[in-house]
């Protein structure tokens, strides 16, 4: 069977819905943290098979990948704060799990 | 000079020493002084200007637009005839000699730039309504007028009396100016116009327009301001204002601003309403006559006096008008009520400033003693008061050809004589009474021996209070003799009056003579000289006590307050109470604090919760997307 | 053969990205993330965007797991406690929606005919990217220098160790 951007474009739903999945489920900070990259990779796979299957003969199609190294080089940014920013929680209430962390409530 | 000009100094000057005043002289009683009286002698210097050289006589009218709201449109604008420079004389040159006796008077006073202040603004609403060219503006200056009249009775803040002598009077005038304000709209939507001089030119054309209503709504005005029966309760109250108050405001302008007005719109009264004006003022003027009986306090018979006075004229107008209307063949017909109402209202505010002047003058020199019967023996020591406030008395009275009021109110019962009989009878008794109470209270204050400690320390009073009352003394005694006036006024005085003819002149004058010099010899078999007892009070009881009843208007309308009025603003309240504080103002309040407590509820602080929504929100994103909601979405 | 890579790299990708979400220890979720990356790597590789690929293998399995690693170990996570049941299906149950929509979203029947290649992908050289980020997307590439800025200063600050008050006077 020939692999058409269909398969692809399913694998990274699934991949999405995975990690939303572990978003939901998850209490501990770490973890939730690794879901959302999981949910981020499923959208860059996304890109490149859209980007890969619109090429044009004579026109190759590269906004595709561009936005992809974009968001690889915003993703580590991303996980070098946000991982500060748990290691400062976790400075200042010893613990990492979510039910923990609800100070900022009514 | 052009005209406009001038009057618009005339009707700004005082307005200008008002602002001053407010701004620089509120607690520097001199210069408060200063800028009221100079604002008056400009006014008056400027209108004798006008009437001896400036001014030819002929009709002069200019306006401008002021506000448009939609179709109406708001003038503002000067007219100048006849009758408005004649008023504007009177206005002119008694409201000089009372600024000027109010500096002396006042002298004591401890808000005097308050008192200034006041006066000044009311000069400026009092000729606004004399110079108004429409009915809007004239309606404008009338509330201004009410509502200096108002801070001027309560200007002596520390007694509950002038408070609620300043309410009443503003409440009551208020009434009467709820049927003027209707008067005014049904006028407009009849006519398309409220300008005197356009509203006169279509009721010329088209005479079937003018209804009865039109006219007796338009009188309403006239029974607030000129305190005719039922809405005359205000004006004895209003005595608890300083005298020269009561004199210019009280007795002279003020509350000649209604009769003013009925001269202004003559053309749009029907005969009915000719007959019911006239009817209000015959009525008006004999119950205030009764009334004065039984008075002790001198501004409270002044007042009653002033009252009886006001219905003479109201009563002229309306007689007078009749009148003309069925015997007119003299091209001035149509004026003989303006003309006999006017000539009454000139000389009544030379005498009764002079008498209320005269009255102050008394009040001051006796340390603010007010009873008549604490008075007496003041000829002896106050002999150029005594003088002058017996010309007064006499030109009240009637007194044949040495009094003004005997020309004024000669055409007066001349008018009722050919027009009503009953009306004439009433009249002619009403000055028997008025020369019987003014007697009453000229023997009983100034004649005979003092009768309390003040009355024996009084003294003559400074050139500043004297000075005034022997102007105001000439004007009486002469004022019935056309020369004392200038030539362009002498049109009104001279040919609008219906003057008696023949042997009608004669029955006039022995009429008058008769009525004035009985009554007055009444009042001192009666009463004697120097009483310190009301001997009617004694005698008469039954009488007396009718007389002081005053027909128990003040009762019932004091009932009406308390049992209607208060309970239906009981009622009012408390539906205010309920439903807008309760319902409309704090339910949204709650129903927006309520919005804020559910939305708070949200801040759970849990991140699983707020993740959860997110999972929500993108459901419902993704079912707009997929066109879930295209039905309810337009 | 392409189908049997295919099948092979969605499933090392799909696997342990579901262990990802239900193991205990976060040593063993870095782990398996780890694997994941690099099976969405071989994905890339098979759409022949080999810059990709390697970058993919380098920064995110290369740095971002490491980086999860060391703050994994400096905090010293526990193994987390089972959960609970309601959460767990109803996250299963939020899971299977997103799913079904999903297949619905790309097999139902108003997905378009998909397009099939066409055409030879654009050489996966650093010259190709280089030329696009420095013409074209020239502004996007300054701000990502930003970004990366900002992230390191935002790091350095908000990992710093609070200072403790000064008391006492100075001797």
């Amino acid at each position: 069977m020939i692999i058409g951007l269909e398969h692809y474009f399913f694998v990274s739903v699934l991949l999405f819905a995975i990690g939303f999945f572990g978003v939901l489920l998850r209490k501990n900070t770490l973890v939730v943290f690794m879901c959302l990259e999981l949910m981020l990779s499923a959208s860059i796979l996304a890109l490149i098979a859209f980007s890969r299957y619109h090429t044009t003969p004579g026109q190759g199609l590269m906004e595709g990948n561009i936005f992809v190294l974009f968001i690889i080089a915003i993703a580590a940014c991303e996980v070098a704060v946000g991982l500060s920013i748990i290691v400062a929680l976790w400075r200042r209430n010893q613990t990492v799990e979510l039910s923990e962390i609800n100070e900022l409530k009514h | 000079m052009d005209l406009g000009t001038v009057l618009s100094v005339i009707l700004l000057a005082p307005l200008v020493a008002a602002g001053l005043i407010w701004i620089l002289a509120r607690q520097r009683a001199a210069l408060a002084m200063t800028l009221s009286l100079g604002a008056a002698a400009t006014i008056l210097c400027l209108s004798l200007w006008l009437f001896f050289a400036g001014w030819d006589g002929s009709a002069f009218e200019i306006s401008t637009e002021w506000l448009t709201l939609g179709s109406l449109t708001l003038d503002v604008g000067f007219l100048l005839n006849d009758l408005s420079a004649l008023m504007l004389f009177i206005v002119a040159f008694v409201g000089f000699w009372i600024h000027l006796f109010s500096v002396g008077y006042m002298n004591d006073d401890k808000a005097r730039g308050r008192f200034f202040g006041g006066l000044s603004i009311f000069m400026f609403s009092m000729l606004g309504i004399v110079l108004a060219n429409n009915l809007f503006m004239m309606f404008i200056f009338w509330e201004l007028v009410g509502f200096s009249s108002y801070m001027l009775i309560g200007h002596y803040l520390d007694t509950d009396e002038a408070a609620q002598a300043s309410k009443k009077a503003f409440i009551v005038n208020r009434v009467g100016d709820f049927g003027f304000l209707i008067g005014i709209i049904i006028t407009y939507w009849t006519f398309g116009t409220v300008n005197f001089n356009e509203l006169r030119e279509v009721v010329g054309t088209q005479p079937q327009l003018v209804t009865t209503l039109m006219g007796l709504l338009l009188f309403c005005g006239v029974l607030g301001k000129s305190a005719q029966m039922p809405l005359h309760v205000w004006l004895p109250d209003a005595m608890a204002g300083p005298t020269p108050i009561s004199a210019l405001i009280h007795a002279a302008t003020m509350v000649a601003a209604g009769v003013y007005f009925l001269g202004r719109s003559f053309f749009l009264f029907t005969e009915e309403a000719l007959h019911i004006v006239a009817w209000v003022g015959v009525v008006t003027a004999v119950s205030a006559a009764l009334w004065a009986f039984a008075q002790r306090d001198i501004k409270k018979i002044l007042a009653y006096s002033t009252l009886s006075q006001l219905g003479y004229m109201v009563a002229g107008f309306g007689l007078g008008s009749l009148y003309g209307l069925h015997h007119g063949d003299a091209h001035n017909a149509l004026y003989y009520g303006i003309g006999a109402s006017m000539f009454h209202l000139t000389t009544h505010a030379f005498f009764k400033a002079l008498l209320f002047l005269g009255s102050g003058s008394v009040i001051h020199a006796c340390h603010h003693e007010q009873d008549i019967f604490k008075m007496g023996g003041l000829w002896k020591k106050m002999p150029l008061t005594t003088l002058t406030f017996a010309a007064g008395v006499i030109a009240i009275a009637g007194v044949p050809f040495i009094a003004a009021g005997f020309f004024s109110k000669d055409a007066i019962l001349y008018v009722a004589m050919k027009s009503s009989q009953p009306a004439f009878y009433l009249l002619t008794g009403t000055a028997l009474l008025t020369a019987l109470y003014m007697g009453r209270l000229f023997f009983i204050a100034f004649l005979g021996k003092p009768n309390s400690a003040s009355a024996e320390h009084a003294h003559e009073s400074p050139w500043t209070i004297v000075l005034p009352l022997l102007v105001l003394a000439v004007f009486s005694i002469g004022g019935g003799y056309m020369i004392m006036y200038p030539v362009t006024l002498q049109e009104v005085m001279g040919h609008w009056v219906p003057h008696p003819h023949g042997k009608d002149h004669t029955t006039m004058i022995i009429i008058s003579a008769v009525a004035s010099i009985i009554g007055l010899v009444l009042a001192r078999i009666i009463y004697g000289a120097g009483a310190a007892t009301d001997k009617v009070e004694k005698t008469l009881p039954p009488v007396f006590a009718i007389s002081r009843s005053r027909f128990y208007f003040d009762e019932i309308y004091g009932y009406y307050v308390k049992k209607v009025q208060d309970r239906l603003a009981d009622v009012v309240a408390f539906l205010d109470t309920l439903f807008i504080s309760g319902v409309l103002v704090r339910g949204s309040a709650a129903v927006a604090g309520l919005l804020g407590v559910t939305a708070r509820r949200l801040h759970t602080g849990s991140v699983s919760t707020y993740v959860w929504w997110f999972f929500a929100g993108l459901v419902l994103f993704g079912a707009y997307a997929g066109g879930f909601f295209d039905g309810i979405i337009q | 053969m392409k189908e049997i890579l295919f099948h092979s790299f969605a499933a090392l990708t799909i696997v342990p990205a579901l262990f990802v979400v239900m193991s205990r220890k976060p040593v063993n979720a870095a782990m398996n993330m780890l694997v994941s990356f690099v099976g969405l790597a071989g994905l890339f590789v098979l759409l022949e965007t080999y810059f990709l690929a390697v970058l993919q293998v380098m920064v995110y399995a290369g740095a971002i797991v490491v980086l999860f690693l060391f703050i994994i170990m400096l905090l010293d996570a526990d193994k987390s406690p089972a959960p609970n049941l309601i959460r767990f299906l109803a996250s299963l149950a939020a899971f299977a929606l997103m799913v079904c929509g999903g297949y619905f979203l790309v097999f139902g029947c108003g997905a378009g005919p998909y397009p099939e290649i066409s055409a030879e992908a654009p050489a996966s050289l650093s010259r190709t990217f280089g030329v696009e980020l420095f013409t074209t997307y020239l502004l996007p590439f300054q701000l990502t220098g930003f970004m990366l800025l900002i992230a390191m200063v935002g790091v350095i600050v908000v990992s710093r160790k609070e200072q403790p008050e000064s008391t006492g006077d100075e001797q």
